[in-house]
């Protein structure tokens, strides 16, 4: 049996126990496939073939590789779908391997576009939608840190007995601590994370940990879903709204700072108009962290080639990126530290 | 000396065959790979003509900012790294001064580093530095 076939067998097996009637699984076809975890598009077809519903397998092959357990992401998602956060539905989830070689989780299917460069040029096809897109972003990620994060299952990863920003400066400390080349532009650029510490959120929220181009559906009319739930963690709001800005996710389009389609002041308009609170000083303490801690991530990339736990070209290549965070970093915290002299 | 080629003519050989037929008879996951290596010989042609230059003018600003001698690139990196980690002290208040350094360090730091960067940058990434994020930083306090 093909592995087409393994899968198709084992989906129709899941959900014919799980909606207790015969159901069938036709047009399997991977939609995209992670590092971690592979997407999978099929039909499902119900009441002996009448009724046929698009739908999308999430599956995680290797347990190891592993962020978050299936369960706890499709609990994170359910609620954010209750608070009125764009999401697809979720189905069904199970830990159970024996169907498809894997924990896996279900989703009904939302269409448009995920890719950032085709989210890109749809926005420039259509006039206005770019500016109704970023107001969405900041309505949904309000929608999402208005629920109570005691609600949150309690596998959610979060700051102990700290505030979230201390806790993202002592996570970011050991990633300095673990680079092979020490980075003097990271370096200062902790060291004014420490200076510039913003005060804490009245309230923790969940946050979606990876809300960005990239991880969103689109089609003309905006915002359909958030995608990809596998990092949300209990921490400050503003994380999330800090982490759409980074600059790369803007694809080449820099000076709209949210995704490459809008600008943060109709990220704050949406935000706000939907209840959030807009915290300025923290929105871009989060930029800064984020910015670093990617820098240290491709670092990290280039060191799992060098000592051979993932040899790639890729991976390889990324340590020469690593100058371009460096920059990002330095020129977002240049308010502080610039005398006019050496402006570009 | 070696003979002709050059390594930068060496390079640029390869990077040509890799992103010229390589590329075009390559598909799936592969060609992404045969992109990013076309990319890396061309890298390593700038370092090859950038990089000595950029080396020693690194060293000079950084022992500037150390208000040390000059010496070894890496040795002066690693001691800014090691004194920028160090905890400045809480200005104003009782301790100012006591433990670790004020902020004449980092004022003395910033813009050798962005010297520096922008250096590797015109190795790696030469058009990186063209947005300048002053839309998103505000008026800068002169």
């Amino acid at each position: 049996m093909s592995w087409k076939d393994r899968i198709e067998k084992g989906l129709a097996e899941f959900l014919s126990q799980h909606f207790d009637e015969p159901v069938a699984v036709e047009n399997l076809q991977p939609a995209s496939a992670g590092a971690r975890r592979q997407n999978l598009f099929f039909d499902a077809l119900r009441s002996g073939g009448e009724d046929r519903v698009p739908l999308v397998a999430t599956i995680t092959p290797n347990p190891a590789m592993q962020v978050m357990d299936v369960e706890v992401e499709a609990d994170t998602l359910r609620l954010a779908e209750a608070a009125g956060m764009p999401v697809a539905h979720v189905v069904a989830s199970s830990v159970d391997k024996s169907f498809v070689g894997g924990p896996f989780f279900i989703t009904g299917r939302v269409e448009g576009e995920t890719i950032p460069r085709r989210v890109l040029r749809l926005v420039e096809s259509k006039p206005g939608l770019g500016s109704r897109l970023a107001q969405q972003c900041g309505e949904a990620l309000a929608k999402l840190h208005s629920i109570d994060a005691s609600k949150g299952r309690a596998e959610l990863a979060r700051p102990a007995a700290v505030s979230p920003a201390e806790h993202a400066i002592t996570m970011t400390e050991a990633l300095m601590d673990a680079l092979l080349q020490p980075s003097p532009a990271y370096a200062l650029g902790l060291r004014w994370l420490h200076r510039h510490l913003p005060d804490a959120p009245d309230r923790t929220a969940i946050c979606h940990g990876d809300f960005r181009n990239g991880n969103i559906i689109v089609d003309e009319t905006g915002l359909r879903a958030a995608l990809d739930w596998e990092v949300a963690r209990i921490g400050d709001p503003m994380e999330d709204l800090g982490w759409l800005c980074l600059r790369m996710w803007r694809f080449r389009n820099d000076t709209l700072e949210v995704g490459g389609f809008g600008t943060a002041a109709e990220l704050r308009k949406g935000y706000e108009a939907a209840g959030g609170r807009w915290r300025q000083e923290a929105f871009h303490w989060w930029k800064v962290l984020g910015t670093l801690r990617w820098g240290l991530g491709l670092a990290g990339q280039a060191a799992a080639h060098l000592d051979g736990s993932v040899p790639s070209i890729v991976m390889a290549a990324s340590g020469r990126r690593v100058a371009e965070l460096e920059y990002d970093t330095l020129m977002l915290i240049r308010r502080s530290y610039d005398d006019g002299e050496s402006s570009a | 000396m070696q003979d002709r080629p050059t390594a930068r003519e060496l390079l640029d050989t390869i990077g040509d065959l890799l992103q010229g037929e390589v590329l075009d008879a390559t598909t799936g996951p592969l060609k992404h790979q045969v992109r990013v290596a076309g990319n890396l010989c061309r890298i390593l042609e700038r370092e090859l003509a950038l990089q000595p230059d950029a080396d020693r003018r690194a060293a000079r600003r950084l022992a500037e900012v150390l208000e040390s001698d000059e010496g070894d690139l890496e040795q002066l990196n690693r001691e800014l790294v090691r004194r920028l980690r160090q905890a400045a002290p809480i200005e104003g208040g009782e301790e100012d001064g006591e433990k670790g350094e004020g902020i004449e360090l980092e004022r003395r730091a910033w813009p050798a580093l962005l010297e520096i960067v922008r250096a590797k940058l015109a190795v790696n990434k030469p058009d990186h530095d063209s947005y300048d994020f002053a839309a998103e930083t505000g008026e800068i306090d002169r």
